[in-house]
Protein backbone atom coordinates (compact mmCIF):
# COMPACT_ATOMS: atom_id res chain seq x y z
CA UNK A 1 0.00 0.00 0.00
CA UNK A 2 1.06 3.26 -1.07
CA UNK A 3 1.09 6.73 1.29
CA UNK A 4 -1.61 9.06 -0.11
CA UNK A 5 1.80 11.91 -0.03
CA UNK A 6 4.01 9.31 -1.40
CA UNK A 7 3.33 11.27 -5.09
CA UNK A 8 4.83 14.63 -4.30
CA UNK A 9 7.90 12.54 -3.90
CA UNK A 10 10.76 14.05 -5.81
CA UNK A 11 12.37 11.05 -8.36
CA UNK A 12 15.52 12.19 -10.43
CA UNK A 13 14.45 11.07 -13.64
CA UNK A 14 18.21 11.47 -15.18
CA UNK A 15 21.51 13.14 -13.88
CA UNK A 16 22.62 16.77 -15.30
CA UNK A 17 25.62 19.15 -14.67
CA UNK A 18 26.31 22.60 -15.36
CA UNK A 19 29.82 23.47 -14.00
CA UNK A 20 29.96 21.11 -12.13
CA UNK A 21 27.10 21.70 -10.14
CA UNK A 22 24.26 18.94 -10.13
CA UNK A 23 21.29 20.34 -11.88
CA UNK A 24 19.59 16.71 -11.90
CA UNK A 25 16.48 16.41 -14.12
CA UNK A 26 13.77 15.30 -11.92
CA UNK A 27 9.60 14.53 -12.33
CA UNK A 28 9.33 17.98 -10.57
CA UNK A 29 11.90 19.95 -13.04
CA UNK A 30 9.99 17.88 -16.33
CA UNK A 31 6.64 18.90 -15.52
CA UNK A 32 8.02 22.97 -14.94
CA UNK A 33 8.96 22.31 -18.46
CA UNK A 34 6.03 20.43 -19.69
CA UNK A 35 4.14 23.85 -18.27
CA UNK A 36 6.16 26.22 -19.88
CA UNK A 37 6.10 24.42 -23.02
CA UNK A 38 2.79 23.11 -23.23
CA UNK A 39 1.38 27.32 -22.62
CA UNK A 40 3.96 28.80 -25.26
CA UNK A 41 2.84 26.32 -27.84
CA UNK A 42 -0.79 26.15 -27.43
CA UNK A 43 -0.76 30.15 -27.00
CA UNK A 44 1.60 30.50 -30.23
CA UNK A 45 -0.87 28.03 -32.73
CA UNK A 46 -3.59 29.12 -31.01
CA UNK A 47 -2.64 32.73 -32.13
CA UNK A 48 -1.54 31.33 -35.47
CA UNK A 49 -4.17 32.16 -37.50
CA UNK A 50 -4.13 35.86 -35.92
CA UNK A 51 -7.47 36.32 -37.21
CA UNK A 52 -10.16 38.98 -36.86
CA UNK A 53 -12.73 36.83 -35.95
CA UNK A 54 -11.01 34.29 -34.11
CA UNK A 55 -12.14 30.46 -34.37
CA UNK A 56 -12.33 28.12 -31.18
CA UNK A 57 -8.85 28.18 -30.28
CA UNK A 58 -7.56 31.24 -31.01
CA UNK A 59 -10.56 32.42 -29.35
CA UNK A 60 -9.71 30.84 -25.87
CA UNK A 61 -6.47 31.79 -26.11
CA UNK A 62 -7.27 35.48 -26.59
CA UNK A 63 -9.90 34.77 -23.58
CA UNK A 64 -7.23 34.15 -21.42
CA UNK A 65 -5.59 37.07 -22.08
CA UNK A 66 -8.31 39.34 -21.58
CA UNK A 67 -8.83 37.79 -18.51
CA UNK A 68 -5.50 38.97 -17.14
CA UNK A 69 -5.35 41.91 -19.18
CA UNK A 70 -9.15 42.72 -17.05
CA UNK A 71 -7.58 41.96 -14.08
CA UNK A 72 -4.19 43.76 -13.91
CA UNK A 73 -6.70 46.88 -15.24
CA UNK A 74 -9.06 46.44 -12.59
CA UNK A 75 -6.98 46.23 -9.80
CA UNK A 76 -3.98 47.86 -10.37
CA UNK A 77 -4.86 50.28 -13.36
CA UNK A 78 -2.92 51.52 -16.18
CA UNK A 79 0.18 52.15 -13.81
CA UNK A 80 0.56 48.27 -14.02
CA UNK A 81 0.93 47.81 -17.84
CA UNK A 82 4.52 47.26 -17.40
CA UNK A 83 3.94 44.41 -15.31
CA UNK A 84 1.70 42.84 -17.72
CA UNK A 85 3.90 40.35 -19.19
CA UNK A 86 5.00 39.25 -15.32
CA UNK A 87 1.82 38.82 -14.10
CA UNK A 88 0.13 36.82 -17.71
CA UNK A 89 3.47 34.45 -17.07
CA UNK A 90 2.22 33.60 -13.70
CA UNK A 91 -0.89 33.13 -13.93
CA UNK A 92 -0.27 30.78 -17.15
CA UNK A 93 2.40 29.06 -15.51
CA UNK A 94 0.37 28.45 -11.93
CA UNK A 95 -2.72 27.37 -13.93
CA UNK A 96 -0.84 24.98 -16.71
CA UNK A 97 1.13 23.43 -13.69
CA UNK A 98 -2.11 23.06 -11.56
CA UNK A 99 -4.33 21.56 -14.60
CA UNK A 100 -1.31 19.27 -15.75
CA UNK A 101 -0.79 17.77 -12.56
CA UNK A 102 -4.86 16.58 -12.32
CA UNK A 103 -3.77 14.82 -15.50
CA UNK A 104 -2.84 11.15 -13.78
CA UNK A 105 0.70 9.70 -13.25
CA UNK A 106 1.62 13.44 -13.80
CA UNK A 107 2.86 16.07 -10.92
CA UNK A 108 1.99 18.47 -9.26
CA UNK A 109 4.83 21.54 -8.97
CA UNK A 110 2.70 23.85 -7.20
CA UNK A 111 2.12 21.19 -4.27
CA UNK A 112 5.59 22.24 -3.65
CA UNK A 113 6.07 24.31 -1.11
CA UNK A 114 9.59 25.42 -2.08
CA UNK A 115 8.41 26.19 -5.38
CA UNK A 116 4.89 28.35 -4.52
CA UNK A 117 7.07 29.90 -2.01
CA UNK A 118 10.11 31.02 -4.37
CA UNK A 119 7.16 32.87 -6.66
CA UNK A 120 5.39 34.58 -3.44
CA UNK A 121 8.76 35.70 -2.08
CA UNK A 122 9.91 36.41 -5.50
CA UNK A 123 6.53 38.78 -5.29
CA UNK A 124 7.35 40.07 -1.92
CA UNK A 125 10.27 41.44 -2.64
CA UNK A 126 9.90 42.53 -5.70
CA UNK A 127 6.39 44.47 -4.87
CA UNK A 128 8.30 45.94 -2.05
CA UNK A 129 11.10 47.39 -4.21
CA UNK A 130 8.45 48.77 -6.77
CA UNK A 131 6.99 49.98 -3.46
CA UNK A 132 10.30 51.78 -2.02
CA UNK A 133 11.66 52.94 -5.32
CA UNK A 134 8.34 54.52 -6.44
CA UNK A 135 7.88 56.67 -2.86
CA UNK A 136 11.16 56.25 -1.04
CA UNK A 137 10.31 56.41 3.03
CA UNK A 138 6.72 57.77 2.14
CA UNK A 139 6.26 53.74 1.67
CA UNK A 140 6.31 53.16 5.61
CA UNK A 141 3.18 55.49 5.92
CA UNK A 142 1.57 52.73 4.38
CA UNK A 143 1.86 50.82 7.89
CA UNK A 144 -0.12 53.38 9.57
CA UNK A 145 -3.62 53.69 9.13
CA UNK A 146 -5.39 56.92 8.37
CA UNK A 147 -7.79 58.83 10.83
CA UNK A 148 -6.74 55.60 13.53
CA UNK A 149 -6.70 57.06 17.39
CA UNK A 150 -2.92 57.89 18.39
CA UNK A 151 -3.09 56.02 21.31
CA UNK A 152 -3.71 52.36 19.30
CA UNK A 153 -1.20 53.99 16.29
CA UNK A 154 1.84 51.50 18.33
CA UNK A 155 -0.66 48.41 18.10
CA UNK A 156 -1.94 49.29 14.63
CA UNK A 157 1.29 49.35 12.53
CA UNK A 158 2.74 46.15 14.70
CA UNK A 159 -0.62 44.41 13.06
CA UNK A 160 -0.05 46.18 9.79
CA UNK A 161 3.81 44.99 10.23
CA UNK A 162 2.92 41.83 10.35
CA UNK A 163 0.31 41.38 8.36
CA UNK A 164 2.76 42.66 5.18
CA UNK A 165 5.27 39.98 6.10
CA UNK A 166 2.87 37.24 6.46
CA UNK A 167 1.94 38.13 2.47
CA UNK A 168 4.46 35.53 1.32
CA UNK A 169 3.63 32.98 3.36
CA UNK A 170 -0.47 32.95 2.83
CA UNK A 171 0.23 33.31 -0.40
CA UNK A 172 2.29 30.46 -1.28
CA UNK A 173 0.92 28.39 1.50
CA UNK A 174 -3.04 28.88 0.34
CA UNK A 175 -1.52 27.58 -3.24
CA UNK A 176 0.68 24.45 -1.96
CA UNK A 177 -2.18 23.56 0.91
CA UNK A 178 -4.84 23.60 -1.51
CA UNK A 179 -2.70 21.77 -4.52
CA UNK A 180 -1.71 19.20 -1.32
CA UNK A 181 -5.01 18.23 0.10
CA UNK A 182 -6.59 18.19 -3.30
CA UNK A 183 -3.97 15.43 -4.74
CA UNK A 184 -3.85 13.61 -1.43
CA UNK A 185 -7.82 13.62 -0.68
CA UNK A 186 -7.93 11.94 -4.54
CA UNK A 187 -5.43 9.50 -3.61
CA UNK A 188 -6.82 8.61 -0.66
CA UNK A 189 -9.87 7.71 -2.14
CA UNK A 190 -8.24 5.77 -4.29
CA UNK A 191 -6.78 3.28 -2.02
CA UNK A 192 -9.86 3.10 -0.59
CA UNK A 193 -11.47 1.60 -3.89
CA UNK A 194 -8.41 -0.66 -4.18
CA UNK A 195 -8.76 -1.63 -0.58
CA UNK A 196 -12.38 -2.71 -0.47
CA UNK A 197 -11.82 -4.31 -4.32
CA UNK A 198 -9.04 -6.10 -2.60
CA UNK A 199 -11.24 -7.78 0.11
CA UNK A 200 -12.76 -9.48 -2.43
CA UNK A 201 -16.47 -10.74 -2.98
CA UNK A 202 -19.68 -8.11 -2.36
CA UNK A 203 -16.83 -5.91 -1.59
CA UNK A 204 -15.69 -5.28 -5.25
CA UNK A 205 -19.23 -3.73 -5.97
CA UNK A 206 -18.91 -1.55 -2.89
CA UNK A 207 -15.93 0.11 -4.56
CA UNK A 208 -17.42 1.59 -7.01
CA UNK A 209 -18.68 4.01 -4.30
CA UNK A 210 -15.12 5.65 -3.43
CA UNK A 211 -14.60 5.43 -7.34
CA UNK A 212 -18.10 7.95 -7.91
CA UNK A 213 -16.46 10.25 -5.25
CA UNK A 214 -13.13 10.22 -7.24
CA UNK A 215 -15.17 11.37 -10.26
CA UNK A 216 -16.67 14.35 -8.31
CA UNK A 217 -13.43 15.47 -6.64
CA UNK A 218 -11.45 15.20 -9.94
CA UNK A 219 -14.30 17.90 -10.82
CA UNK A 220 -13.77 20.11 -8.12
CA UNK A 221 -10.03 19.53 -8.07
CA UNK A 222 -10.03 21.27 -11.76
CA UNK A 223 -12.18 24.03 -10.39
CA UNK A 224 -9.81 24.62 -7.60
CA UNK A 225 -6.65 24.31 -10.02
CA UNK A 226 -8.13 27.83 -12.35
CA UNK A 227 -9.52 28.93 -8.77
CA UNK A 228 -6.57 29.12 -7.07
CA UNK A 229 -4.59 30.37 -10.27
CA UNK A 230 -6.76 32.97 -10.17
CA UNK A 231 -6.36 33.73 -6.51
CA UNK A 232 -2.54 33.56 -6.91
CA UNK A 233 -2.63 36.24 -9.72
CA UNK A 234 -5.55 38.23 -8.15
CA UNK A 235 -3.43 38.69 -4.94
CA UNK A 236 -0.27 39.48 -6.80
CA UNK A 237 -1.95 42.40 -8.51
CA UNK A 238 -3.14 43.39 -5.72
CA UNK A 239 0.39 43.72 -3.32
CA UNK A 240 1.55 45.41 -6.62
CA UNK A 241 -1.72 48.09 -6.26
CA UNK A 242 -0.63 48.50 -2.84
CA UNK A 243 2.88 49.17 -3.72
CA UNK A 244 1.82 51.41 -6.89
CA UNK A 245 -1.15 53.41 -4.94
CA UNK A 246 -0.27 52.49 -1.01
CA UNK A 247 -3.78 51.95 -0.85
CA UNK B 1 -5.74 45.41 4.58
CA UNK B 2 -7.63 43.05 6.44
CA UNK B 3 -5.52 41.89 8.99
CA UNK B 4 -7.61 39.02 10.41
CA UNK B 5 -8.90 37.61 7.22
CA UNK B 6 -5.45 37.02 6.40
CA UNK B 7 -4.95 35.91 9.65
CA UNK B 8 -7.57 33.45 9.61
CA UNK B 9 -6.26 32.12 6.65
CA UNK B 10 -3.58 31.79 7.53
CA UNK B 11 -4.07 29.93 10.01
CA UNK B 12 -6.84 27.67 8.23
CA UNK B 13 -3.94 26.96 5.62
CA UNK B 14 -1.50 26.02 8.77
CA UNK B 15 -4.33 23.51 10.38
CA UNK B 16 -5.01 21.95 7.17
CA UNK B 17 -1.09 21.74 6.50
CA UNK B 18 -0.35 20.55 10.40
CA UNK B 19 -3.18 17.88 9.68
CA UNK B 20 -2.01 16.57 6.94
CA UNK B 21 1.64 16.42 7.60
CA UNK B 22 0.57 14.83 11.15
CA UNK B 23 -1.52 12.40 9.26
CA UNK B 24 0.85 11.35 6.69
CA UNK B 25 2.61 8.81 8.58
CA UNK B 26 -0.10 7.07 9.90
CA UNK B 27 -1.61 6.79 6.66
CA UNK B 28 1.56 5.46 5.52
CA UNK B 29 1.41 2.93 7.63
CA UNK B 30 5.11 3.10 8.91
CA UNK B 31 6.91 5.33 6.43
CA UNK B 32 7.46 7.70 9.02
CA UNK B 33 9.49 9.72 6.20
CA UNK B 34 7.08 12.50 6.15
CA UNK B 35 5.74 14.85 3.87
CA UNK B 36 8.53 14.87 0.60
CA UNK B 37 7.62 18.58 0.58
CA UNK B 38 9.16 19.31 3.55
CA UNK B 39 12.38 17.48 2.52
CA UNK B 40 14.59 20.84 1.93
CA UNK B 41 17.53 18.56 0.36
CA UNK B 42 15.32 18.47 -3.06
CA UNK B 43 14.92 22.15 -2.64
CA UNK B 44 17.72 24.19 -4.29
CA UNK B 45 17.37 21.36 -7.59
CA UNK B 46 13.95 22.70 -7.35
CA UNK B 47 14.63 26.28 -7.41
CA UNK B 48 17.04 26.19 -9.72
CA UNK B 49 14.47 24.70 -12.15
CA UNK B 50 12.18 26.91 -11.39
CA UNK B 51 14.41 29.99 -11.89
CA UNK B 52 14.83 28.62 -15.36
CA UNK B 53 11.57 27.51 -17.02
CA UNK B 54 9.96 30.54 -15.47
CA UNK B 55 12.65 32.97 -16.68
CA UNK B 56 12.25 31.36 -19.79
CA UNK B 57 8.39 31.27 -19.26
CA UNK B 58 8.50 35.16 -19.37
CA UNK B 59 10.79 35.43 -22.16
CA UNK B 60 8.67 33.58 -24.37
CA UNK B 61 5.07 35.19 -22.99
CA UNK B 62 6.63 38.77 -22.75
CA UNK B 63 8.48 38.46 -26.31
CA UNK B 64 6.53 36.54 -28.09
CA UNK B 65 3.07 35.69 -26.63
CA UNK B 66 1.65 38.62 -25.10
CA UNK B 67 2.37 41.21 -28.16
CA UNK B 68 0.75 39.07 -30.42
CA UNK B 69 -2.04 38.47 -28.75
CA UNK B 70 -2.27 42.62 -28.07
CA UNK B 71 -1.28 43.07 -31.75
CA UNK B 72 -3.86 40.86 -33.21
CA UNK B 73 -6.93 42.64 -30.27
CA UNK B 74 -5.07 45.81 -31.42
CA UNK B 75 -5.53 45.27 -34.36
CA UNK B 76 -9.39 43.81 -34.44
CA UNK B 77 -10.12 47.50 -32.51
CA UNK B 78 -9.18 49.05 -35.08
CA UNK B 79 -11.45 47.37 -38.03
CA UNK B 80 -13.93 47.58 -36.13
CA UNK B 81 -13.31 51.51 -35.86
CA UNK B 82 -12.68 51.98 -39.57
CA UNK B 83 -15.93 50.11 -40.35
CA UNK B 84 -17.26 52.30 -37.95
CA UNK B 85 -16.01 55.52 -39.28
CA UNK B 86 -16.62 54.10 -42.65
CA UNK B 87 -20.19 53.80 -41.99
CA UNK B 88 -20.73 56.81 -40.74
CA UNK B 89 -19.24 58.13 -43.78
CA UNK B 90 -21.39 56.60 -46.13
CA UNK B 91 -24.36 57.22 -44.21
CA UNK B 92 -23.25 60.82 -44.35
CA UNK B 93 -22.92 60.50 -47.95
CA UNK B 94 -26.54 59.06 -48.52
CA UNK B 95 -28.16 61.75 -46.60
CA UNK B 96 -26.26 63.96 -48.90
CA UNK B 97 -27.52 61.97 -51.84
CA UNK B 98 -30.97 62.31 -50.33
CA UNK B 99 -31.03 66.25 -50.01
CA UNK B 100 -29.00 66.70 -53.45
CA UNK B 101 -31.76 65.03 -54.96
CA UNK B 102 -35.05 66.24 -52.93
CA UNK B 103 -33.29 69.87 -53.94
CA UNK B 104 -33.38 68.92 -57.51
CA UNK B 105 -36.72 67.68 -57.09
CA UNK B 106 -37.83 71.45 -55.51
CA UNK B 107 -36.23 72.87 -58.52
CA UNK B 108 -37.38 70.99 -61.24
CA UNK B 109 -40.86 71.30 -59.96
CA UNK B 110 -40.18 75.50 -59.19
CA UNK B 111 -39.49 75.45 -62.79
CA UNK B 112 -42.27 73.34 -64.06
CA UNK B 113 -44.55 75.93 -62.34
CA UNK B 114 -43.03 78.89 -63.58
CA UNK B 115 -43.28 77.42 -67.43
CA UNK B 116 -46.78 76.69 -66.95
CA UNK B 117 -47.27 80.23 -65.32
CA UNK B 118 -44.93 81.52 -68.35
CA UNK B 119 -47.23 79.81 -71.03
CA UNK B 120 -50.23 80.80 -69.05
CA UNK B 121 -49.91 84.40 -69.66
CA UNK B 122 -48.02 83.87 -73.56
CA UNK B 123 -51.22 82.71 -74.17
CA UNK B 124 -53.41 84.96 -72.01
CA UNK B 125 -51.24 87.63 -74.06
CA UNK B 126 -51.78 86.16 -77.14
CA UNK B 127 -55.94 85.82 -76.90
CA UNK B 128 -56.07 89.93 -75.41
CA UNK B 129 -53.67 90.55 -78.77
CA UNK B 130 -56.02 88.90 -81.05
CA UNK B 131 -59.49 90.47 -79.63
CA UNK B 132 -57.67 93.78 -79.56
CA UNK B 133 -57.29 92.96 -83.74
CA UNK B 134 -60.74 91.68 -83.62
CA UNK B 135 -62.24 94.68 -81.94
CA UNK B 136 -60.15 96.96 -84.07
CA UNK B 137 -61.59 95.19 -87.18
CA UNK B 138 -65.10 95.18 -86.07
CA UNK B 139 -64.54 98.62 -85.12
CA UNK B 140 -63.42 99.55 -88.33
CA UNK B 141 -65.63 97.27 -90.71
CA UNK B 142 -68.66 99.03 -88.51
CA UNK B 143 -67.25 102.33 -89.07
CA UNK B 144 -67.35 101.67 -92.77
CA UNK B 145 -70.86 100.41 -93.05
CA UNK B 146 -71.78 103.17 -91.07
CA UNK B 147 -70.16 105.46 -93.41
CA UNK B 148 -71.77 103.92 -96.01
CA UNK B 149 -74.66 104.03 -94.33
CA UNK B 150 -74.81 107.76 -93.83
CA UNK B 151 -73.68 108.19 -98.08
CA UNK B 152 -76.45 105.82 -98.57
CA UNK B 153 -79.10 108.05 -96.68
CA UNK B 154 -77.77 111.40 -97.50
CA UNK B 155 -78.58 110.26 -101.20
CA UNK B 156 -81.64 108.98 -100.00
CA UNK B 157 -82.42 112.15 -98.36
CA UNK B 158 -80.65 114.06 -102.01
CA UNK B 159 -83.22 111.93 -104.02
CA UNK B 160 -86.02 112.78 -101.65
CA UNK B 161 -85.13 116.71 -102.08
CA UNK B 162 -85.10 115.86 -106.28
CA UNK B 163 -88.28 114.07 -105.69
CA UNK B 164 -90.03 116.44 -103.24
CA UNK B 165 -89.09 119.46 -105.89
CA UNK B 166 -90.07 117.17 -108.56
CA UNK B 167 -93.66 116.46 -106.78
CA UNK B 168 -93.85 120.28 -106.19
CA UNK B 169 -93.27 121.24 -109.62
CA UNK B 170 -96.25 118.58 -110.69
CA UNK B 171 -97.93 119.98 -107.82
CA UNK B 172 -97.85 123.20 -108.05
CA UNK B 173 -98.53 122.92 -111.79
CA UNK B 174 -102.07 121.01 -110.86
CA UNK B 175 -103.16 123.05 -108.67
CA UNK B 176 -102.29 126.84 -110.16
CA UNK B 177 -101.32 125.77 -113.26
CA UNK B 178 -98.30 127.94 -112.56
CA UNK B 179 -95.14 126.80 -113.78
CA UNK B 180 -92.58 126.29 -111.03
CA UNK B 181 -88.76 126.53 -112.08
CA UNK B 182 -87.20 123.57 -110.96
CA UNK B 183 -84.88 125.79 -109.31
CA UNK B 184 -87.21 127.79 -107.08
CA UNK B 185 -89.10 124.01 -106.15
CA UNK B 186 -85.51 122.90 -105.20
CA UNK B 187 -84.79 126.38 -102.95
CA UNK B 188 -88.40 125.99 -101.27
CA UNK B 189 -87.94 122.08 -100.53
CA UNK B 190 -85.09 122.19 -98.79
CA UNK B 191 -85.86 125.17 -96.87
CA UNK B 192 -88.70 123.17 -95.87
CA UNK B 193 -86.73 120.58 -95.36
CA UNK B 194 -84.78 122.53 -93.46
CA UNK B 195 -87.05 123.80 -90.90
CA UNK B 196 -88.46 120.34 -90.24
CA UNK B 197 -84.64 119.19 -89.62
CA UNK B 198 -84.56 121.82 -87.38
CA UNK B 199 -88.18 121.05 -85.74
CA UNK B 200 -87.15 117.24 -85.82
CA UNK B 201 -83.93 118.51 -83.79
Amino acid sequence: MHSPVEQFAIKVLFALNLFGFDIQFTNSSLFMVLAVLVSSAFLYFAMAPAATVPGRMQGLAEMLYEFVADMVRGNVGSEGRPYFPFIFTLFVFVLFSNLLGLIPYSYTTTSQIVVTFAMAMFIFIGVTMIALFKHGLHFFSFFVPAGAPKVLIPFLVLIEVISYFVRPVSLSVRLFANMLAGHTMLKVFGGLAVMIASAGGVFVAGSILPLVAIIGLTGLEILVAVLQAYVFTILTCMYLNDALHLH
Amino acid sequence: MNFRNIVTRKIMSSALLLTLAGTSPVLAAGDAKGLPQLDITTWPNQLFWLVVTFGIGYVIMSRFITPRIGGVLEQRGKTIQNDLTRAKEAEAEAQEMKAEYEASLDEARAKGAEAASKAMSEAKESADTAEAALTAKLAKKTKAAETKLAKIRDEALASINDVASEVTQDAVMAVTGMKVTKAEATKSVSKLAKAGAGQEA
